[in-house]
């Protein structure tokens, strides 16, 4: 039996509560803004980790964006994954879902015999949830989405998740290869491992493909692939955490939390 | 072997050399000199709120075979090192969980809910997953001027939970008006102040613990410190005794300590009376852990009208609050904590206040203190106490 190749789709985010938008220009500003792994990521990496201690197999991360993705990817390979595919070219900026699937797709098949592809729910800046699906359609294979949890047959050739739905859960069975996005917080990640942590930063863990390297045809990337028309952009207020804890027992802090409720919102 | 495993319901364990080497080398050793006798499991205050106290001994043992614990009470241990005053072999049983700690998270078996606090204090440089760029806000209307060596005598280390912890900012509020109120020209690092590392090390992280205390060290050394004044004795402990190896010489001091200074030179004076008995919890990592007994004491003595009263286990016998070894990001039930016993000593002393001088004590007996209900009654940090007599 070949061994089980998962591909796990990573996006590097700016930490959402340094992004803003420019007065001005009304567009993004994260030029300052300290980058993280997308959150829902690490969920899909963990899902893909505990395949791998199950079944054995490799775990490629996969990412399109630009070179400054590079040192968050290396925390994502200490946990536990096998290589790192950056797609990373400027004729692969400003790429809609539709371009941006395309492109991750052409990486997919230049991996080759991909057996599982894991995504994260949604990215925490873009935030469509598109992604996973996208991919799904391009490749012409099945999709799994929101799952938390996964068992796979090898010898079948199946997966088989698990989703949660209003008042329970279903299960749901398709062959391989498949796409499956993963619910946010449906598990733990695990902390790096820290004997991989300076092999993770060895030179050739990392593979740059640009979109030569891809084959891409130049009117499915970037700008120029991408139908979508941003009309508008508009920042909603950042919330500020308060951090008060009501405490004493659960009924003074029921009382409390109505009283505050009503003062506050008038409910 | 069938009839064996009838006549055990406990696992088998397997005895493995490697992690006997592995713990040897760690620990220094350190287990090889338990003989066994178990005072450290009648001692460690576990028994005093668990029908099953915490089984010191047995991990000791585990740990000179090389045997791995199965049943997550590895987990338990706060750091307290009371079980330490009373060993009579001088075993250094907190390394020692530490090291067992570091084992686990080596066979990536850490307790549930700790590789979050990893990734909080990767990500957000505090372990309370709070947004880096906010860790200044508590000083919005203080206007603490960022630290400069050759302005002020002192840097203020804030630390991650007085930063975001509400109760917590008000006693580094309160630290900020003595400081003031005695002329002492000090600055912080504002929302640049790194994270000591301290739950990295307290539940066994070592090899993350080294990448941030290197990290944090350098921030240091390129800020140009080298008096440094923090509020919690986690930090101080961290700083003084597990720097060194990644440190330029910058000199920590709990805030007790300096203020205790500042009396002594005569810089620092309180006017107001303030007719109080005060009985004080001492922090296991002022305490026990650096031997730190008289400065805080010596600070409530010199209050006018406060009056200093023990709890029946003081000083080198105090009882931990539970919020120590990575305990204050670990749920423990109601029923099970250590801090309901030790607010309990402290309204037996008919004292108006509990004092602490750590932001966890303060988090720990205040919760307890709100289940117990009591009145006229208060938990509060020294500095606060010290801020009201200025
Ligand atoms: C600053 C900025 C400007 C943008 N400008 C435009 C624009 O001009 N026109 C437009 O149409 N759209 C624009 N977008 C949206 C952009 O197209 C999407 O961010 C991108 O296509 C991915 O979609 P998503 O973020 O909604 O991912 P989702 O579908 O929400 O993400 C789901 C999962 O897909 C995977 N994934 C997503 N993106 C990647 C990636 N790059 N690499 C690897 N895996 C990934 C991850 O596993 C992720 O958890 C912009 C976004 C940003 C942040
Ligand atoms: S008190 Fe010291 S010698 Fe006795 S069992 Fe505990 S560690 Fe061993
Ligand atoms: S350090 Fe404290 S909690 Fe840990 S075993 Fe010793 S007495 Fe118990």
């Amino acid at each position: 039996m070949a061994e089980l190749q998962i591909v796990v789709c990573v996006k590097v985010v700016p930490k959402p509560e340094e992004i803003r938008v420019d007065p001005e220009t009304h567009l993004l500003e994260r030029t300052n803004a300290r980058s993280e792994i997308n959150p829902p990521d690490m969920n899909a990496m963990e899902m893909a980790l505990s395949m791998k201690d199950r079944y054995g197999g490799r775990i490629s991360l996969l990412s399109m964006g630009p070179p400054f993705f590079e040192p968050n990817l290396r925390v994502a390979l200490a946990m536990g994954a096998d290589h790192i595919y950056l797609l990373s070219d400027p004729a692969f900026a400003g790429a809609d879902t539709l371009a941006t699937t395309y492109t991750l797709v052409q990486g997919i098949r230049k991996i080759g015999d991909v057996d599982v592809i894991l995504c994260g729910e949604e990215s925490s800046d873009g935030a469509t949830g598109q992604v996973p699906p996208g991919l799904a359609e391009w490749l012409n294979i099945p999709q799994l989405t929101l799952l938390t949890d996964v068992s796979i047959d090898q010898t079948l050739r199946t997966a088989r998740g698990r989703r949660e739905i209003k008042g329970g859960y279903e299960i749901l069975e398709v062959p391989l290869p498949c796409v499956i996005s993963v619910k946010t917080a449906c598990n733990e990640p695990r902390f790096m491992d820290y004997r991989l942590r300076s092999w993770a930063l060895e030179k050739d863990r990392l593979t740059v493909w640009d979109a030569g390297d891809l084959d891409a045809e130049p009117g499915h990337i970037g700008l120029t692939g991408s139908p979508t028309i941003v009309t508008g952009l508009a920042e909603a207020p950042y919330r500020e955490r308060r951090r008060e804890f009501l405490q004493g027992s659960p009924g003074e802090v029921v009382q409390e939390l109505a009283g505050i409720l009503r003062k506050e919102v008038e409910v | 072997m069938a009839d064996f495993e009838q006549a055990t319901d406990e696992e088998v364990l397997l005895i493995d050399d490697e992690l006997w080497e592995q713990l040897i080398e760690l620990t220094d050793g350190a287990a090889a000199l338990c003989f066994q006798c178990g005072v450290c499991t009648a001692i460690c205050p576990w028994g005093l709120v668990r029908q099953k106290p915490l089984s010191v001994r047995t991990l000791m043992r585990q740990a000179q075979l090389g045997l791995q614990e199965k049943n997550g009470s590895l987990w338990l241990c706060t750091t307290c090192a009371q079980c330490e005053a009373y060993c009579p072999r001088g075993v250094n049983i907190v390394d020692v969980f530490r090291s067992l700690r570091t084992v686990a998270w080596e066979n990536r078996n850490p307790e549930k809910g700790l590789p979050s606090l990893m990734w909080s204090i990767f990500w957000n440089d505090n372990p309370w997953s709070q947004p880096p760029t906010q860790r200044a806000l508590w000083a919005n209307n203080l206007d603490i001027p960022i630290f400069n060596p050759q302005e002020h005598e002192v840097m203020l280390y804030i630390g991650c939970t007085s930063s975001y912890d509400q109760r917590a900012q008000k006693i580094a509020s309160a630290l900020v008006h003595i400081l003031r109120g005695a002329g002492v020209e000090f600055g912080f690092l504002g929302e640049e102040e790194p994270c000591c590392g301290e739950a990295v090390l307290s539940v066994g992280h070592k090899h993350y613990f080294e990448e941030v205390a290197a990290k944090t060290a350098q921030v240091f050394q390129e800020r140009g410190v080298t008096q440094m004044v923090t509020i919690s004795p986690h930090c101080y402990d961290v700083f003084r005794n597990h720097y060194p190896p990644f440190s330029n010489g910058f000199q920590p001091l709990h805030y007790t300590q300096y203020l205790f200074n500042l009396i002594s030179e005569g810089r620092l004076q309180f006017m107001k009376p303030l007719d109080l008995q005060v009985t004080f919890q001492d922090p296991c990592y002022l305490g026990r852990i650096n031997q730190e007994y008289q400065a805080p004491r010596e600070i409530l003595k010199s209050i006018p009208g406060v009056e200093l009263v023990e709890m029946e286990n003081s000083a080198e016998d105090a009882l931990c609050c539970g919020g120590g070894g990575g305990r204050m990001w670990l749920e423990t039930p109601i029923g099970e904590r250590f801090s309901d016993l030790r607010v309990e000593q402290a309204v037996q002393t008919g004292a108006d206040i509990l004092a602490a001088a750590c932001p966890f004590c303060v988090a720990c007996l205040e919760d307890s203190l709100k289940v117990r209900k009591t009145e006229n009654f208060e938990v509060r940090d020294i500095a606060e106490i010290a801020a009201r007599a200025l």
